[in-house]
């Protein structure tokens, strides 16, 4: 199947999620949804075994937007179709997609500690690379971190 | 540099974990997974990775898109060429820049002879882990003839930083061309001789045949990629999938297995290094002529791409946003052995403790990020801490039994 067919086979399945949608590239679809739909709109595409979750990105649209970004990468031959969800900055949370697909963990645990966007329900919420004595609250990829303030010592 | 394994002290209820490291001199790199065991046998797995995490996504933000190729290209000694040219790839989507033909098949034979070194680099560790240190040995050997031409077109062995944005530093002349012939013939002579030692030693066979299987329904549904994939009959390369430069012109064969255990992992390597060897022959044979290079704007147009690039372990995904400006305002470097790492947790349980090195070493995970030491965690509380070395020990002697 070509990149248009599969993108438009998944289109089809997450009909009733699409909140927006883009074609940045031929071989690329980003659907927008609301956090609450993602767990369902990644159980249909696991059920009708519709690609892998690739990678996970973080955004941080910046304080003056006010919005973080969550970008769920997937990968079907081709093609790649991404859910996006957007979410304010103060509180960001994201259903966990462990109960899914139980790889998306140590995704899950670099999205929480990089951005600070709360994974509801995922099943381990340790640092995968951040120091265990770094500060709570800072976030390091978010725009407004700035990497000088970090006090190194020895 | 051995050591016991070191008792924890436990109080009721509390546990305490002592760990060694992750800075130790018996360990090449730092990283610690932990393993809930039950008896012999694994009922949890997890990781905690980060002791030499660099920061680089947040570097990047702060320095132009060339200084960026330098860095990026420094994430993995090992994939140096397969970060440098993700980022490439990308980025000159974003500028709409079409890369001259000779320089995309330069790119692919420098790909492919990464590929080469890399694996023989992990049959060499997969084989010294397993305790067989003569076949080791006799890779690491050979393997310096991949080294030896990569030095030979870049003046280096690991980082050969022959990307630019827009093409490529080095061209390939045709006395080159020779060398990188005589070297793959040698090599693809003792490729065929380590397939034989790997299907045929009984007691390598002990090892991992019918070990750390992962059904092909697993492996697409985890999202295992590479080699991994392939072993279990998932047919996915993206060179294959979504061809890339020149994989549009010479086309890779797809390898696969349908056992899904660490045999099939040796086989489907071992066979990737010969086809590897077919595809630079065919590209030595038909190097476009034409120039090396073309002009990059220094500003990249807004937008946003993804490019992924079949490494060595499997696919390689780059996120790149450009803001419009000199600076790139995000970009995503997501490796392959993150996606392997969770596919094989995810099914270390109900494995032998004996088993674990393997099937660790099996997915080739860039042991860059990846720790070694290890927490064991029986029922009754007791917990210890072992080194990987300690650990692989224990493997070897369970087999010795």
């Amino acid at each position: 199947m070509s990149a248009q067919e599969l993108l438009a086979s998944a289109r089809a399945l997450l009909e009733t999620f699409v909140a927006e949608y883009n074609t940045p590239e031929e071989d690329r679809l980003d659907i927008w949804i609301a956090a609450t739909n993602l767990p369902h709109a990644v159980r249909a595409l696991h059920n009708a075994g519709w690609g892998y979750l690739s990678a996970v990105t973080g955004l941080d649209l910046g304080p003056e937007a006010g919005q973080l970004e969550a970008l769920y990468h997937f990968c079907n031959g081709p093609a790649v179709l991404t859910l996006r969800v957007r979410l304010g900055r103060a509180t960001p949370s994201v259903p966990t997609l462990c109960t899914i697909i139980p790889s998306a963990s140590f995704f899950e645990r670099e999205l929480s500690e990089m951005f600070g966007i709360t994974v509801e329900g995922t099943p381990n919420t340790d640092h995968l690379y951040l120091p265990d004595d770094w500060p709570d609250g800072v976030y390091p990829l978010r725009k407004d971190f700035d990497p000088s303030t970090l006090h190194i010592t020895g | 540099m051995k050591q016991e394994p070191q008792k924890v002290i436990t109080k009721k209820g509390e546990r305490f974990i002592i760990p060694i490291g992750p800075q130790h001199p018996a360990l090449k790199e730092p990283g610690h997974f932990e393993f809930a065991v039950d008896g012999e046998t694994v009922t949890d797995a997890t990781v905690r990775l980060g002791y030499v995490h660099r920061g680089i996504e947040k570097g990047v933000e702060s320095r132009n898109w060339v200084q960026n190729l330098y860095m990026l290209e420094r994430i993995c000694g090992i994939c140096s060429h397969t970060h440098a040219m993700t980022y490439c790839l990308g980025v000159e989507k974003l500028a709409a820049v079409e890369v001259p033909e000779r320089a995309q098949v330069i790119r692919l034979i420098v790909a492919e002879l990464e590929r080469i070194h890399s694996h023989m680099l992990w049959l060499g560790v997969a084989a010294h882990e397993a305790g067989f240190d003569t076949l080791f040995m006799y890779t690491w050997r050979d393997r310096e003839t991949v080294m030896d031409l990569l030095e030979l077109l870049s003046g280096n062995r690991v980082n050969y930083s022959a990307n630019l944005l827009g093409g490529v530093k080095f061209d390939i002349s045709p006395q080159q061309a020779d060398k990188i012939r005589q070297g793959l013939a040698f090599l693809a002579e003792r490729n065929t001789h380590y397939l034989d030692v790997v299907m045929n030693d009984m007691l390598l066979l002990g090892r991992i045949r019918g070990v750390g299987v992962m059904t092909r329904d697993q492996a697409e549904k985890l999202g295992a990629i590479g080699p991994t994939a392939r072993a279990s009959g998932v047919a996915r390369d993206v060179r294959l999938d979504a061809p890339y430069g020149a994989y549009r012109m010479f086309k890779p064969k797809l390898i696969l297995e349908t056992a899904g255990d660490l045999e099939a992992r040796f086989i489907v390597r071992l066979r990737e290094i010969a086809d590897s060897c077919r595809l630079i022959n065919e590209a030595l044979d038909n190097l476009p002529p034409g120039d090396l290079t073309v002009r990059m704007p220094r500003r990249i147009k807004e937008g946003e791409t993804i490019s992924r690039v079949e490494a060595p372990r499997g696919e390689a995904f780059y996120f790149i946003k450009s803001n419009g400006s000199d600076l790139p305002e995000r970009i995503k470097v997501r490796t392959p052995t993150i996606c392997n790492m969770g596919s094989v947790l995810a099914l270390a349980r109900g494995h032998q403790l004996a088993d674990m090195p393997m099937i660790l070493v099996g997915i080739d995970p860039c042991f860059s990020c990846n720790d070694r030491m290890i927490t064991l965690r029986r029922p009754d509380g007791e917990a210890e801490t072992w080194s990987w070395g300690q650990l692989c020990e224990y493997g070897i002697k369970a087999y010795q039994r």
